[in-house]
């Protein structure tokens, strides 16, 4: 497989705010089924890297490619190939979720029937069915958080992104999202995902980045990878 | 997707959200919106020939033109580049030219809204509102077009860095400097209104042709203006939320002090919220302090020197009332912005609502006094003494209805 057609390649990204550098040449790819861990302190730069990966941030220098396309000259051939879920993520207050999602699926340009019945699984996994009518803002936040799951795997992302996603989930939902991902791992979608849960990410993901304060990191690989599960920490 | 389609499903998007408050009526929802309107149309309606410009003059026509064109260009950026669902929609792949469709015509949206309430003093005083309204539609679609392609415009040369000769005047912060196309890009659309109004308006009897000249040339530069939008926003509209990041406040930004000055009467809990509410205004809403003093000292000073004059008396009023019309939607925009967040922290902290209403309308009435109180003063010696206190009535009245719609706004 060409780099191109990597889910995620990013290399030599650089950012700033004001004078103060926050991400200093970082550089990893994430391959066909794999899960990487985003770890780092509050403050280190993780939800930034993300933000430049998704063209919610500018970088200042470098350069990412989702599935190949560049998520700022290409945004929408980016946008196709992946899913992503903020920290904070976005609901429209005044419609349920099942509006949301089906505006969704028609953005995405997705088939009205086939997304219907995923869009039915999805809330069943996560625990929602039932909720299908309830609007966005009366949703608690885990709640919330579940239908702006729900919204970014629609589609069926080759590139996976969870900026603390599994956060306000209970343990059951939680277990299924996991086992879900883990299911689109193994068709060939890649996930990147953050967590302040470095028992999980060690348990859980293949590779990790380490994000010990703004302007440093260091990629988790092979050997390093191995020393770091058995013991997770976020000092390098 | 097509843009046709995505502009289709944006609207059917905005049907549902817009619908949502007949399907799901809140009392918070329209109180927050209702109040402010009625505030502002009951203002111009009872403000009769002070809020309505001469039309029959060359001049009335401009001014006309520019309050026509004002709030258009001002809207323009918030409109175009920072909607809440900005990341959102694009993270979907919807077309950026979808996008702009959609926003261009919630920009004319206000763009008519604008001109609906300037039409309001004219019917009070029972005017004839064809020469009026032509005028004033003239300006706003003008100004609308030239909006979209100034913001536009500004939006590519700041993405891609360029920085225009004047920006070097804005002082040092470079930050500010590298966003000057977006400073001075409201300025166009406003001379695009005024040269509009002058242009329809010189004419009553060939005036249907020259507004049919202006809607179309402002029809032509919609598509430029598309194209600039296509091309800017992958990279702007994330710049755009990194330029409205707030670096924390200096000391001399108004520190929570509770308890100070004649504030010390009000109840503790009241002191509390005043505080708060008073420094929260003062850093998210800074114009509102900013703009009182010089308006307060132009009018305080016209007042005193020819206050005798019906028609300086008008326009002072006029320009009073619009400042703390606008002071007022700072304060109800405070309440939209702690909508289900702040009403939690104050309920887990014992506060009543008869305290936060207390203390919102101690912080609104402390904004209001910057004006109020100068104008109060000069009223006072350039007119009668009666006439100051009404200043400080109606700065009071404001702030008790702007508290009012502004905790409403906030909602449970």
């Amino acid at each position: 497989m060409t780099e191109a057609a990597l889910p995620l390649a990013v290399r030599a990204l650089r950012k700033k705010y004001r004078r103060r550098v926050v991400l200093d040449a970082v550089t990893f790819d994430v391959r066909p089924g794999e899960a990487v861990a985003l770890a780092g302190p509050n403050g280190a730069g993780k939800s930034t890297l993300i933000g430049c990966i998704t063209a919610d941030r500018v970088p200042d220098g470098g350069e990412v490619r989702i599935c190949g396309a560049d998520p700022f000259a290409e945004p929408r051939a980016a946008a196709g190939c992946m899913g992503f879920v903020p920290e904070q993520p976005f609901l429209y207050p005044e419609l349920s979720v099942a509006e949301l999602l089906r505006f969704v699926a028609a953005a995405r340009g997705l088939d009205p029937d086939a997304s219907a019945a995923e869009t039915a699984r999805l809330l069943a996994l996560l625990g929602l069915a039932g909720a299908e009518q309830t609007l966005c803002r009366e949703l608690s936040q885990g709640m919330g958080r579940k239908t702006a799951i729900a919204a970014a795997l629609l589609h069926r992302p080759r590139m996976i992104l969870l900026d603390e996603a599994l956060n306000g989930l209970d343990r059951t939902s939680a277990g299924h999202l996991v086992a879900e991902l883990d299911a689109r791992r193994a068709e060939g979608a890649a996930v990147l995902i953050s967590s302040h849960d470095l028992d999980f990410l060690a348990e859980w993901c293949g590779r990790g980045l380490l994000l010990p304060s703004a302007g440093t990191w260091r990629l988790l690989e092979g050997g390093d990878w191995d020393a770091w599960r058995r013991a997770p920490r976020l000092e390098p | 997707m097509r843009t046709s389609e995505g502009v289709q499903l944006l609207l059917h998007l905005d049907a549902r959200r817009i619908s949502d408050a007949l399907r799901n009526p809140r009392l918070d929802a329209w109180a927050g919106v209702a109040l402010p309107v009625v505030l502002a149309a009951g203002g111009l309606w009872l403000a009769g020939g002070s809020a309505r410009p001469d039309v029959s003059t060359a001049d009335g026509v401009i001014l006309l033109g520019l309050l026509a064109a004002g709030p258009v260009s001002l809207q323009a950026y918030p409109v175009l580049f920072r909607p809440a669902d900005d990341g959102f929609l694009r993270r979907l792949g919807i077309p950026a030219r979808a996008l702009f469709g959609v926003r261009a015509l919630r920009l004319l949206l206000v763009a008519l809204a604008v001109v609906l309430a300037l039409m309001i003093p004219f019917v009070s005083t029972r005017q004839p509102l064809a020469r009026p309204l032509g005028v004033a539609l003239a300006a706003a679609v003008a100004a609308w077009a030239v909006s979209l392609w100034a913001q536009a415009r500004a939006a590519v040369r700041t993405s891609g860095g360029g920085r225009s000769l004047a920006a070097n005047f804005l002082g040092p912060d470079p930050e500010l400097i590298a966003a000057g196309w977006l400073v001075f890009a409201p300025l166009y659309p406003l001379v695009a209104g005024a040269a509009a109004a002058r242009f329809a308006g010189a004419d009553v009897g060939s005036m249907p042709l020259r507004m049919g000249l202006v809607i179309f040339l402002s029809l032509a530069v919609v598509p430029v203006a598309a194209g600039a939008f296509a091309r800017a926003l992958p990279r702007f509209a994330p710049h755009a939320g990194e330029l409205a990041y707030a670096p924390p406040p200096d000391a001399s930004g108004g520190e929570l002090v509770i308890g100070r000055g004649i504030a010390r009467v009000l109840p503790r809990r009241v002191q509390a919220v005043r505080a708060r509410d008073a420094v929260v205004l003062g850093r998210r809403y800074r114009w509102a302090g900013r703009a009182a003093w010089p308006v307060a000292i132009v009018c305080a000073l016209a007042v005193i020197r020819a206050g005798g004059s019906p028609a300086v008396r008008a326009w002072v009023t006029l320009a009073c009332g619009l400042l703390l019309v606008a002071q007022a939607g700072a304060v109800v925009a405070l309440g939209r912005s702690e909508r289900g967040r702040t009403r939690g922290m104050d309920r887990a902290l014992g506060m009543r609502l008869g305290d936060r209403l207390l203390g919102r309308w101690a912080a609104a009435f402390g904004l209001a006094l910057g004006l109020a109180l100068p104008m109060a003063a000069g009223w006072s010696i350039g007119i009668d003494a009666a006439g100051g206190g009404t200043w400080l009535a109606a700065a009071a009245g404001v702030a008790a209805v702007a508290s009012l719609a502004s905790l409403t706004a906030a909602g449970r």
